[in-house]
């Protein structure tokens, strides 16, 4: 009885729940379209057809399921997005870094900072493939552009939450700068650094596969624009949509979580305040 | 007694210090006028006053973290920077100030890391201030799984560490709820016996700077000023039943109505 | 004047001139071709500004008309977004542990990659209309909402239910229903946190629009001018609609703020 009180009081019970209901709602609508399509799948296809698509060995052409070329495919996007997201990391961090080391610097920048963040930076990704002139290349620049700035600005606000008498404690040790900036202002950073690692990741990956659907190639993006074209089943598409879906979801737990592995402290109840 | 007092060595010396604002609006704010004083080794010393009095400014002062606009100080015959480059002074804060991804001894080992001590040095020392401040059971904590008053007493620690000759304690224990602030009053008496430290301490509770102190500074505001500074001849070592003596209510009402005004 | 007083002004005067310098120094290097051997391109790619600007004023009527197809799809996106993500944060914070799952599922939606959404809602409103350019359109839009909606549940469930401390007890001392507490309480307290989301969902509604234009039938607005020159090889026009993009993406985020401004500032 309690366990089952403890399961029905959970938020992950409810949010079962509710996925539970978002696949019936679909179900009952992939079963109308089914009746009233002629290529039902192209509009809506059962989950059933879906999973089928993904598990079938049958070789969609020639020589690859569609499960290994989706795979294939993604192996191409999210390598590059991963390369883009890291230097994305690294440049963020950095660029915070001088912007907190110097008041110049951070007039200078700061601006452009919040600029960029309103300004349709994936409007420009065709522009961007035409001056990189290669499809690898941009894919790994718009990531980390996107990467850059929701790291850059999380980073810096990190930096500026630091309460005075942290400072004023380090000062009164006499602390150097350096010993201020890896004993104090870099680890009180890290949940507002993880923070812009949490939006840019999905950005990341939306990103490379968009530039995939501006050139041919390997690539998600491009396999998914084939398959609506009609060059493969569209169930591909469907593989496609789901997986980026997915993957998208979980690399903002999966940030989630290498947080929680580097900070033990945080989850931790606070006490007696 | 007072003889022998008279004979200690001066250990901060406040001549005239002053402190000027510039307001918002170009007005000039007086928020500390010609302080004069001496404070001795080993004294515990309060800074009384309403808020706007500069009790906490003079405190600054002292830690280096503000420069008088005019006056002079001297700790131990060297100006605030010098002191505070050698280390002689601890601070404890009204928070804690803890960090939180260190964990209890790895926040009392601080200060060493920062003055390069060795590994086993730093946790040898910190051990031992751990004991002196009675968490050595919560050594692995980290601070968010403490209390407040632990919190505040790790502070202490912490500010301890380096051994120095001071201790400036910024309204440490005034976010915490009266039983708790009590039993540190007694704890940090304890402490205070144990290492014989110039103990400076910033309140604006009166009945806390009666307790603690051998001399209360009251200070008034408008402008932040010395109004008066009242000799607390109670008997040491102090318990909380002190409280409830009538030499105790007496000073109370005394340095209460030695404020001006307020 | 006391040398405090200077150095603040001094300080403020500071970060409006420095950034502008930047800017100056940064389009005097584009215009002088220095960015371009900077990028290694050359001005077929990235054209100079100056002729940007001519390509611009040369073709306002053409320009505008996408203007406003996107500026429409994003700006009725991001209304019927913030409207239902509300509506959904109200249900959630009425039903708290529903809804709390239910929340937990529409702010995943906003890590679902735009890419894969666009087709998605493309395809299902096929048969809204025979027009291909309305169809597209309600596309876009729904696209849009979609995106919109998460920042604003989660912001404004937020908004709904951190309530200041004893709140909630003094509106039942007062006796206050259901619907008194949330129009006297959760309601007003919930203001700030729109704009929060807001400041989030304003750019993404534009992003989103743009994007999804890439994928619609119906060839309009400046996300696929953008694109359909590029294919063409028309470098300049590609980046006047680029320009004009930022300027819509500013444009709208400083009315926001501006917005924030006025209806927020009794509050400060």
């Amino acid at each position: 009885m309690k366990l089952v009180r403890k399961i029905t009081n959970s938020k992950l019970f409810f949010t079962f729940i509710w996925i539970a209901a978002l696949i019936i709602v679909w179900e009952i609508f992939a079963y109308q379209v089914e009746q009233t399509k002629r290529t039902p799948e192209n509009v809506l296809p059962h989950l059933s057809g879906v999973v089928d698509s993904i598990t079938s060995d049958k070789k969609i052409n020639g020589s690859q399921t569609a499960f290994q070329m989706v795979m294939e495919n993604a192996g191409a996007t999210l390598s590059r997005a991963a390369i883009g997201y890291v230097i994305g990391i690294a440049l963020g961090f950095i660029l915070a870094l001088i912007m907190s080391l110097s008041g110049i610097v951070e007039k200078v920048v700061f601006p452009y900072l919040m600029l960029i963040q309103i300004i349709p930076i994936l409007g420009m990704a065709p522009i961007i493939n035409a001056i990189t002139k290669d499809i690898a290349v941009s894919r790994i620049v718009i990531a980390a552009i996107l990467t850059f700035y929701p790291v850059a600005a999380n980073t810096l606000a990190g930096f500026k939450a630091v309460r005075r008498e942290s400072h004023e404690l380090m000062y009164s040790y006499s602390a150097s700068k350096f010993q201020l900036y890896t004993k104090m202002m870099i680890p009180s950073c890290i949940p507002y650094f993880f923070t812009g690692l949490k939006i840019s990741a999905p950005m990341a990956i939306t990103a490379s596969i968009l530039v995939d659907t501006l050139q041919g190639g390997l690539g998600l993006g491009c396999l998914l624009s084939q398959s609506l074209k009609g060059a493969m089943t569209r169930y591909v598409f469907w593989d496609i949509v789901f997986f980026s879906a997915i993957i998208g979801i979980l690399s903002f737990y999966f940030i989630g979580i290498i947080e929680k592995l580097l900070c033990p402290y945080k989850k931790l109840e606070q006490k007696g305040r | 007694m007072l003889e022998t007092t008279e004979n200690r060595n001066v250990e901060i010396m406040l001549d005239n210090v002053g402190m000027t604002y510039d307001a918002a609006d170009g007005k000039k704010v007086q928020a500390l006028t010609s302080v004069t004083m001496d404070i001795h080794k080993g004294e515990f010393i309060s800074l009384l006053g309403p808020s706007g009095c500069g009790k906490t400014t003079l405190l600054r002062i002292i830690a280096d973290l503000l420069q008088p606009t005019s006056g002079k100080v001297l700790i131990g015959g060297e100006t605030p920077r010098e002191a505070r480059l050698k280390r002689r002074y601890g601070m404890v804060f009204q928070s804690a100030t803890l960090y939180d991804w260190r964990t209890v001894i790895k926040n009392i080992e601080l200060p060493l890391e920062i003055t390069h001590e060795s590994k086993s040095e730093r946790r040898e020392r910190a051990i031992k201030m751990l004991d002196l401040v009675g968490l050595s059971e919560f050594a692995n904590h980290y601070p968010r799984q403490l209390s407040g008053g632990m919190q505040q007493r790790v502070g202490i620690a912490r500010a301890l560490v380096l051994q120095p000759e001071i201790l400036l304690m910024d309204e440490p224990f005034s976010a915490l709820d009266e039983f708790t602030r009590e039993k540190l009053h007694i704890d940090l008496l304890k402490i205070w016996r144990k290492t014989n430290k110039t103990i400076i301490f910033v309140t604006h509770n009166i009945s806390e700077s009666v307790f603690l102190s051998d001399k209360v500074c009251v200070l008034s505001p408008h402008p932040g000023r010395l109004s008066a500074v009242i000799d607390i001849d109670l008997p040491r070592p102090r318990s909380m039943e002190i409280r409830d003596t009538p030499e105790f209510t007496a000073l109370v009402s005394k340095v209460r109505n030695s404020f001006e005004g307020v | 004047m006391s040398a405090k007083m200077n150095s603040k002004r001094r300080s403020a005067v500071q970060s409006v001139l420095l950034p502008v310098a930047f800017g100056g120094v940064l389009i005097t290097a584009w215009q002088t071709g220095l960015l371009h051997k900077l990028l290694n391109t050359d001005e077929y790619v990235l054209p100079y500004p100056t002729r940007i600007l001519t390509i611009i004023s040369e073709n306002t009527d053409k320009i505008m008309e996408n203007v406003w197809a996107s500026l429409e799809v994003a700006l009725l996106g991001l209304l019927f977004g913030s409207v239902i993500g509300y509506l959904i944060a109200v249900f959630a914070a009425s039903f708290r542990k529903l809804g709390s799952g239910g929340l937990t599922i529409v702010s995943s939606f906003n890590a679902i990659p735009i890419v894969a959404l666009a087709p998605v809602i493309i395809n299902w409103t096929k048969d809204v209309s025979p027009q291909a350019d309305v169809r597209s359109m309600v596309a876009k839009i729904v696209i849009v909402t979609i995106v919109c909606m998460a920042s604003m549940s989660v912001n404004a469930y937020r908004g709904l239910t951190e309530l200041p401390a004893f709140s909630q007890d003094l509106m039942k001392t007062y006796g206050a229903g259901k619907l008194t507490e949330f129009r006297k309480l959760r309601l007003p307290n919930s203001i700030p946190y729109i704009f929060t989301a807001l400041r989030v969902s304003v750019p993404v509604s534009i992003i989103s629009a743009l994007v999804s234009e890439y994928f619609a039938e119906y060839v309009i607005g400046v996300g696929r001018q953008i694109r359909e020159n590029i294919l063409i090889a028309q470098y300049s026009t590609a980046w006047a609609y680029i320009l004009v993009a930022c300027v819509i993406g500013i444009a709208m985020y400083a009315i926001l703020i501006a917005a924030e401004a006025i209806v927020l500032k009794k509050r400060r």
